[in-house]
């Protein structure tokens, strides 16, 4: 028998930490070769991690929530030598080679090349665990002090189940410390655990409160939102569509669809017609490269769509919408909203979008206050369509009101610039005939 | 560069296969060159420097005012040491070749330079001897069987395992220790005869070297200090023509004879036969005076052959002609001591080849007494401890940790 | 008790000494009739006379090889050679011979030969007066080495190097002849009549060889140097306000490890300083035992502050010498790691 180290690996694009997000495998489990084994993620992508090997599992590092290097031991196998590989890894490659559903290619198209590997493994991972006797870790190195390593002796703590916080992944004395504590205090709760005794500390007595852990989604939409509402100046322009042709629209395009196809909702209808606005309008257009001090002007239109999944908020995004037909864009827009909902949305799918839509649909309100998704530099909010009384060329009338809730990045983007836009895009959507017009003279 | 090299290259008259040509060594007759007071001046006695002091003719008869006048007594005394100091040689060059010593360097020919030399002076006197001056131990009284140990690295080794072979001293035989750094002992002996003079004592140091070491720095040094000091101290060149394969030419020999390097530094030089005992012992005898009577330092060349390799690592037939040593016109020192002693009446080839026996017999019972305390296959060894003792006076903590790390390789 | 600059201490040794054993000797260039370039011989050899404080010729290999013919001869010589700069010629003498002669001769013959030699840079001597050697002795077997940072040690110690059987090669950091310098060259000299190491017992004492200094106890880190560096580095410490454990060496052959390593057991962290190169200077041999025997205590990699390996320059002086900046650099380093 012999020991297998599987480290963190590199899940692409300079990611030098992944958060664990749960674990599906604990010590004293038998794994065989790509079977999950733990999810990890990275910004908003959610990593399935295949087992390297088959073996019997001896050690895990790290609880829900903990950031884990990039290289850093994460999980100790015991494999025997001269034992092939069950059945199981025979078969995977071929489960791995089917597009989308699988959770293996799904870490493969995430992570790039890197992900085939767990890279620094592949060696021993490809061939049947017969071919590889050394229990040494192939490169990489446990990185502490000699003073940390006596200390974690004399303490009786596995170094390799210490996450290292010092740079590189070094292992500083508090992260001894840390890990002391945490065998100390015992088990800490993953997700919502009841309280025993005064856990919330302020006197309220126990049963009354339980504690969920702010990680994982959560944890990096927290950070991304307090992020966003601190380095960008918000306002707010809320204007009044009058959305009834469009629905008329949308009604009619619906008739036509097939049994059992997808209907139309607003969103694709507003994606075009925002496109169409954001040709006159590039200035709305734009990443913001703080590094730099430069605002990156796109030409393509790559459009967030705000989702809200049982994880909680997601941005998935539809790239290149400049380009889609509504049909296009409609089902790309569901495709990549409803694998962010199953939480199978990849990396790609969940970043780079230039301009971000929100929509509450039926809960959408009379007026919100969106937060820009840093580093663009506007969000147009859809608040509910609703029937209201409007005056219509000086009678009563009632007609389908939505109001657009939009924020923009004060920044870059003026008051009168931001109004225009808006009027722009109200007049498309009043007008959707006009979505379809070609632009005369397009530069 | 097709220009043809203008630089002189120094090169001895004959090479293997060649004839043998001493005619580079400037000769004087027995007997012609003059003594002076020792109380003279070194440039007015610049002659003596080129020229050869000889007492000895070519029939064996003394002859001149180098004349030392000893005692048949004392040539008696004086052969002896000198055919011991051959015999010992020739039974350490065989032990070598057998295999039952590791090195050895014989002083073939020039046993009146160290015996004659060392017999002129007093116990007292400082000796500072290179490691062809085996002689001088044997005048000094040192026993046979604790060379032989020093030869051995045994137990009874006076230099307790640490030196190569011949490299001795001793401290009651007033011996200094010899190194294996050529020409360090010369500046040394002037030091100490510069402390003999301070301290107000009349004794004297002595010291030789190799014509080819003469032109170490060092050599200079020990010129200079003993002009400057007027040290009390008699430097010895023992110009046996070769130092390994190197021709006495590359120490500056072809030039200059290497007793006139002593009045360019204001120090009386006399060049005289190495092979003739008497010319030794009268010269060291003059400058031994000399120097008791505050007159200073002498250079003095003692004109000699290497008759045999410079040691058991070297073979000069690779770089000299193989019948040179015969050729040499000054002769060997013991046939002509020998030869003088039997023109006295007062010797003769019975009693020489006696002695030969005898001597022969004291070697081998030195031998046989010697290995007793270790060979370097059998018997006892040296406790290899001893390599941490005597860096410093006392063992200092760091080589006392060593010596255990090294006595846990041991076991 | 007096107020001694270290040249003053010097001479009270060599005074002392001369009258107490009449076998100690003085040689060396200018040092009898000038009393020597750096006046550490003043006035001895008017006291004491030409047979006991000789000046010799300009030849460090004569001077070193007549010392030690002298002192198998029961003399007892110090020898000075004027500049640490010069003492190549003699390096023969004292390696091939000096340092092996109780050795090869299973001690029976010994030189109980002092070489003083002044040492070390900061006073705008370029390259020919400013080298620090010391490094290459101590890599010698049978020789001692030794370099006193004040009065007080300069005196004691060259009082015991005279006295030691042994050979001793006493290096004397001539940019502390005259005070402490702390490494800033546009400061005014300090005299040592204010620093507490220039109070010099007027008569006979000793210190110790083998026994490390420590100048300044303390917990955050150790600190561990030799000549002229004692004062660089406190003053960059104290500037950083950190509690640095300042250790002067001062006996380099005997070693004090223990105190090194006591000191670097307790605070995990060590900085090594001197004012030599640094490629195999001493600096490397500190650094390797004290890896050696307090690894496990160790917080962070042991730094070593030294001269750059180049000959020791005129111009850049102060860009060479290793101040304060370079001192700070190094204790930073080995404060940050966790």
């Amino acid at each position: 028998m012999s020991e297998y180290v599987f480290k963190m690996p590199d899940l692409g694009e300079g990611t030098v930490e992944a958060e664990i997000v749960a674990w599906h495998t604990a010590p004293g489990d038998a794994v065989a070769e790509d079977q999950i084994i733990v999810e990890v993620m990275t910004d908003k992508a959610a990593v399935e991690v295949p087992a390297p090997v088959s073996g019997r599992v001896v050690s895990i590092r790290g609880a829900p929530g903990d950031k884990i290097a990039v290289g850093s031991p994460l999980i100790v196998f015991e494999v025997s030598r001269g034992a092939p590989a069950a059945g199981p890894a025979a078969g995977t490659p071929a489960a791995a080679t089917s597009a989308a559903a699988t959770s293996a290619a799904a870490t493969s198209a995430a992570a790039t090349s890197a992900a085939a590997s767990p890279s620094t493994m592949s060696p021993a991972a490809a061939s049947p665990a017969a071919a590889t006797p050394s229990a040494a870790p192939a490169g990489g190195r446990i990185m502490t002090s000699p003073a940390n390593r006596r200390r974690a002796r004399e303490a009786g703590i596995d170094l390799a189940t210490v996450a290292g916080s010092g740079p590189g992944g070094r292992i500083v004395r508090e992260d001894l410390l840390a890990a002391s504590a945490a065998r100390t205090d015992g088990a800490e709760a993953d997700g919502a655990a009841p309280a025993t005794g005064d856990a919330a500390g302020d006197g309220t007595p126990a049963g009354e409160t339980s504690e969920i852990k702010v990680i994982g989604v959560r944890r990096l939409i927290a950070e991304r939102m307090s992020e966003a509402k601190r380095n960008i100046p918000h306002f707010a322009y809320v204007e009044e569509v009058d959305v009834t042709e469009l629905e008329a629209l949308r009604r009619h395009l619906n008739s036509k669809l097939a049994k059992g196809e997808p209907s139309f909702t607003y969103l694709p209808l507003v994606i075009l017609a925002l496109v169409r606005t954001l040709e006159s309008f590039p200035q709305c257009n734009v990443l913001y490269d703080a590094a730099r001090g430069v605002l990156v002007r796109h030409r393509a239109v790559h459009v967030g769509v705000a989702t809200q999944t049982p994880d909680g908020l997601k941005v998935p995004v539809v790239r290149n919408a400049q380009a889609m037909s509504l049909a296009e864009v409609a089902a790309e827009t569901r495709r990549v909203t409803e694998r962010a909902r199953a939480n199978k949305a990849t990396r790609e799918e969940l970043v780079g979008s230039t301009i971000t839509v929100t929509s509450l649909g039926k809960l959408g309100g009379i007026a919100s206050t969106p937060i820009i998704n840093a580093p663009e530099v506007a969000i147009i909010g859809l608040n509910k369509a609703v029937e209201r009384p409007v005056v219509l060329d000086g009678a009563v009338a009632v007609r389908r009101i939505m109001n657009l809730s939009s924020s923009f990045d004060h920044r870059f983007v003026d008051g009168y610039d931001a109004a225009a836009m808006i009027q722009s895009l109200k007049e498309l959507l009043e007008h959707p005939a006009m979505i379809f017009i070609p632009k005369v003279n397009s530069p | 560069m097709n220009k043809k090299s203008r630089l002189h290259l120094p090169n001895p008259p004959a090479r293997p296969g060649q004839k043998p040509d001493f005619s580079y060594v400037h000769l004087s007759p027995a007997g012609a060159v003059p003594r002076p007071e020792v109380t003279a001046r070194a440039r007015d006695m610049e002659s003596l420097a080129v020229e050869l002091v000889r007492v000895l003719d070519d029939d064996g008869e003394a002859v001149g005012p180098w004349n030392p006048h000893l005692d048949a007594q004392d040539l008696q005394v004086g052969l002896r040491h000198m055919m011991l100091t051959r015999s010992f040689d020739d039974r350490m060059q065989r032990t070598q070749r057998a295999g039952k010593i590791s090195f050895y360097m014989r002083s073939l020919g020039e046993e009146a330079v160290s015996v004659a030399g060392g017999m002129a002076l007093r116990p007292g006197d400082m000796l500072f001897p290179s490691y062809r001056n085996q002689g001088l131990h044997i005048v000094r009284g040192i026993a046979l069987v604790d060379m032989m140990c020093q030869l051995l690295s045994n137990t009874r080794d006076m230099c307790k395992g640490r030196q190569l072979p011949v490299m001795y001293h001793s401290k009651p035989g007033n011996l200094f220790s010899i190194s294996g750094n050529l020409a360090t002992q010369f500046p040394q002996a002037v030091g100490w005869a510069m402390a003999a003079a301070l301290k107000g004592e009349d004794h004297l140091a002595a010291s030789w070297i190799g014509e080819g070491s003469s032109a170490e720095a060092d050599f200079h040094h020990a010129l200079l200090f003993a002009s400057v000091y007027q040290a009390p101290v008699i430097l010895n060149i023992v110009n046996n023509q070769w130092a390994i394969s190197t021709f006495q030419g590359y120490a500056g020999g072809e030039q200059r004879s290497f007793a006139a390097r002593g009045p360019g530094y204001g120090i009386a030089g006399i060049r005289a036969d190495g092979n003739d005992f008497l010319a030794v012992y009268a010269v060291t005898q003059w400058a031994a005076e000399r120097a008791r009577t505050g007159g200073g330092p002498t250079l003095v060349e003692l004109v000699t052959y290497r008759g045999a390799a410079h040691s058991t690592s070297d073979d000069p037939a690779r770089y000299r002609a193989k019948d040179d040593e015969a050729h040499w016109p000054l002769g060997d020192p013991i046939d002509r001591l020998k030869r003088h002693l039997i023109k006295l009446g007062e010797w003769s080839e019975e009693r020489h080849r006696a002695l030969v026996v005898e001597l022969e017999a004291l070697v081998a019972a030195s031998w046989q007494e010697a290995v007793k305390f270790g060979t370097m296959s059998e018997g006892p060894k040296l406790n290899s401890d001893l390599m941490f003792e005597d860096v410093f006076k006392d063992i200092p903590p760091h080589l006392e940790r060593q010596r255990a790390q090294m006595r846990s390789e041991r076991s | 008790m007096a107020h001694m600059n270290m040249i003053q201490a010097l001479n009270s040794a060599m005074d002392i000494m001369l009258g107490r054993d009449p076998s100690v000797v003085l040689m060396g260039e200018d040092i009898g009739y000038f009393g020597g370039v750096f006046r550490t011989t003043e006035g001895l050899q008017r006291k004491y006379g030409e047979n006991r404080v000789l000046d010799t010729p300009i030849a460090e290999g004569g001077i070193i090889a007549t010392a030690i013919g002298m002192a198998v001869n029961g003399l007892r010589p110090v020898a000075e050679i004027q500049f640490a700069d010069y003492i190549y010629p003699g390096f023969d003498q004292i390696v091939s011979e000096l340092a092996r002669l109780r050795y090869r001769s299973a001690g029976q013959f010994f030189a109980p030969v002092t070489i003083r030699t002044p040492a070390g840079g900061g006073i705008r001597g370029g390259q020919t007066h400013s080298q620090s050697p010391e490094g290459i002795f101590t890599h010698v077997s049978g020789i001692k080495v030794v370099m006193p940072s004040n009065p007080y040690d300069a005196k004691g110690l060259l009082i015991t190097a005279i006295e030691d059987d042994d050979p001793v090669v006493f290096f004397e950091p001539k940019r502390l002849y005259n005070g402490p310098f702390d490494g800033d060259p546009h400061k005014p000299a300090v005299p040592w009549t204010t620093h507490p190491k220039g109070q010099v017992p007027e008569g006979h004492y000793t210190v110790p060889f083998g026994v490390a200094d420590i100048v300044r106890p303390g917990s955050q880190l150790t600190i561990i140097t030799y000549g002229t560096m004692v004062f660089v580095v406190l003053a960059a410490a104290a500037a950083l306000g950190v509690d640095a454990e300042v250790i002067d060496v001062r006996s380099l052959v005997p070693l004090d490890v223990d105190t090194l390593v006591r000191s670097v057991k307790k605070t995990g962290r060590c900085v090594v300083a001197h004012e030599a190169t640094r490629f195999s200077g001493f600096g490397a041999e500190l650094v390797s035992v004290i890896q050696e025997e307090c690894f496990w205590s160790l917080e962070a990699p042991i730094q070593r502050v030294a001269g750059w390996d180049t000959p020791y320059p005129h111009a850049f002086e102060w860009e060479y010498f290793p101040g304060q900046a370079r001192v700070a650099k190094a204790i930073k380093a080995v404060m940050e790691w966790a």
